[in-house]
């Protein structure tokens, strides 16, 4: 289990550098990997360990956007925590309801952050108006890697089966 | 009490967490110095994304300045055709500026006069003459023996004419004569024409004060030219040991290569006599940048200066037969 949160860490690093990638990309057209990464940790993790690392992702997210120091550890955190929660209710163990998921908690994060944004910087232009143009584009595709994002950490996951699909839909309940 | 806090231990490490974000996000409102932690996180990361940052930096540079580059022969066809019909348009305003301010300046030499203006349409054939082809002709009012102008200077005589055209002999013709005297000391002498296209001015006597930059105008003896006429200026002196004139090289007064606009002045003069040549108060035709009418004759008991009083015993110079052409 410690091995695998090994790895898990070393694939979020990538994903943070991913991200970096994904900045020269169109801004409508950006991907959030690393709430790809916040959400999956809250679905394949026990305990409180996932929750440490989205933090802790977040955190460093914080430092390299310039945005409110704590700002994107506490959306990440709330989106691992999110995912735990709803894991059960949502059947979020198959493609489609995961990627579905991973679209409205976008659009959910980014209404969210502008909430937080606004509550602590009166007068902030970050507001829902001005983010509509491009959420939409960037949900849509953050959606359409949620799910072989899944697959990545399900590879990574030693106790996880290679020939099922997805590795996901056959074995769920029983890790948590 | 352990196992209350094992079982509620995610949603209790949760709520610390966000409230230690909450923390941080309320007590940051203003820019500051990151904590130590913090800082030593970016020490580590920034590398890191500067090893992902400058390869892609690098590779899109080189897309956009070669692969990118692939399909700009069509736009390069495009703008040199656009910069060609720029530069056909900026010519023909520049054309345009240069005709606005020598048709203000013609328009200030006219002034009154009474001018027939008329365009250079052609040139002599022959490399030993000196002529132009006007678009005026006889039904202009354009008669043979009609000075021809320009705002600079004197530039003909008309030497034939036809209903719409007529053809001036150049000053710089060789059969071109032009009685002249000079502005400065009033001394008298003839202009022609070289076969090369320069001009002369001879038959001045030798103890006349001749120097380079004198001002040549016509004198109007001759019955052509009207009096005052810009001819050009000395631009070299020579005098021989010998002999009883001396002579000197001219720069006229008017560029025969650019000409295109000149005036015909409508009207033949009568030939002067020698009191009304010396008669400083005759109205000049004063035309040149270079220039101006003679000093007014001084009042009645004042000396005049010497350089602008007219020799009264310079005699006329001999063999000048005016400026008649040759026709």
């Amino acid at each position: 289990m410690i091995f695998f949160q090994v790895r898990l860490i070393g694939v979020g690093i990538c994903l943070l550098l991913g991200q970096t990638l994904a900045q020269h990309l169109p801004e409508w057209l950006r991907p959030d990997l690393v709430l790809i990464f916040a959400l999956a940790m809250g679905l394949r993790l026990r305990g409180t360990g996932a929750l440490i690392l989205a933090f802790t992702f977040g955190l460093i997210f914080d430092l390299g956007s310039g945005a409110l120091p704590g700002l994107y550890a506490f959306l990440r955190g709330t989106a691992c925590a999110a995912t735990r929660l709803f894991d059960r209710a949502l059947y979020l163990r198959a493609p489609v309801p995961w990627a579905i998921y991973v679209l409205a908690y976008t659009v959910i994060d980014a209404l969210l952050m502008c909430a937080v944004v606004g509550f602590f910087v009166p007068g902030s232009t970050l507001t829902w108006e001005s983010i509509l143009t491009s959420l939409p584009g960037m949900a849509i595709f953050t959606a359409l890697l949620a799910a072989p994002l899944l697959g990545v950490f399900q590879r990574l996951d030693p106790e996880s089966s290679p020939q099922a699909a997805w590795g996901l839909l056959a074995r769920g309940r029983s890790r948590l | 009490m352990s196992e209350l806090l094992s079982r509620f231990r995610f949603p209790l490490t949760y709520l610390v967490l966000a409230l230690l974000c909450v923390l941080s996000m309320s007590s940051r409102r203003e820019p500051a110095e990151m904590t130590l932690g913090s800082q030593a996180l970016l020490e580590v990361t920034v590398p890191l994304q500067q090893m992902v940052t400058l390869p892609v930096r690098e590779l899109r540079d080189l897309w956009d300045d070669y692969v990118a580059l692939v399909g700009l022969r069509e736009r390069l066809d495009e703008l040199e055709t656009k910069n060609a019909k720029l530069q056909e348009e900026n010519l023909r305003l520049q054309e345009a500026v240069v005709a606005s301010e020598r048709f203000e300046r013609i328009e200030s030499f006219i002034g009154e006069r009474k001018l027939i203006p008329s365009n250079v349409i052609g040139q002599d054939l022959s490399p030993w003459f000196k002529s132009i082809t006007l678009d005026q002709g006889a039904e202009a009012g354009v008669r043979p023996g009609m000075p021809v102008i320009t705002d600079s200077g004197l530039v003909g005589v008309v030497a034939g004419t036809t209903p719409r055209f007529s053809r001036v002999l150049l000053i710089t013709d060789p059969q071109s004569r032009i009685d002249t005297y000079v502005q400065r000391t009033r001394a008298r002498g003839a202009v022609h024409g070289n076969a090369d296209g320069s001009c002369s001015f001879q038959y001045i006597l030798r103890e006349q004060d001749l120097r380079t930059g004198d001002q040549l105008l016509t004198s109007g003896l001759g019955g052509i030219y009207p009096k005052g006429l810009r001819l050009g200026s000395v631009s070299a002196v020579e005098r021989k040991p010998y002999g009883l004139f001396q002579s000197a090289d001219i720069e006229p007064a008017v560029k025969f290569e650019q000409l295109e606009e000149v005036f015909v002045i409508p009207e033949r003069r009568e030939l002067p006599s020698e009191d009304e040549f010396a008669n400083e108060d005759e109205e000049l035709w004063a035309v040149g940048e270079g220039a101006t009418a003679p000093p007014a004759a001084p009042p009645a008991g004042a000396t005049p200066p010497a350089a602008t009083t007219p020799p009264a015993t310079t005699p006329p110079p001999p063999a000048t037969p005016d400026a008649r052409p040759e026709e």
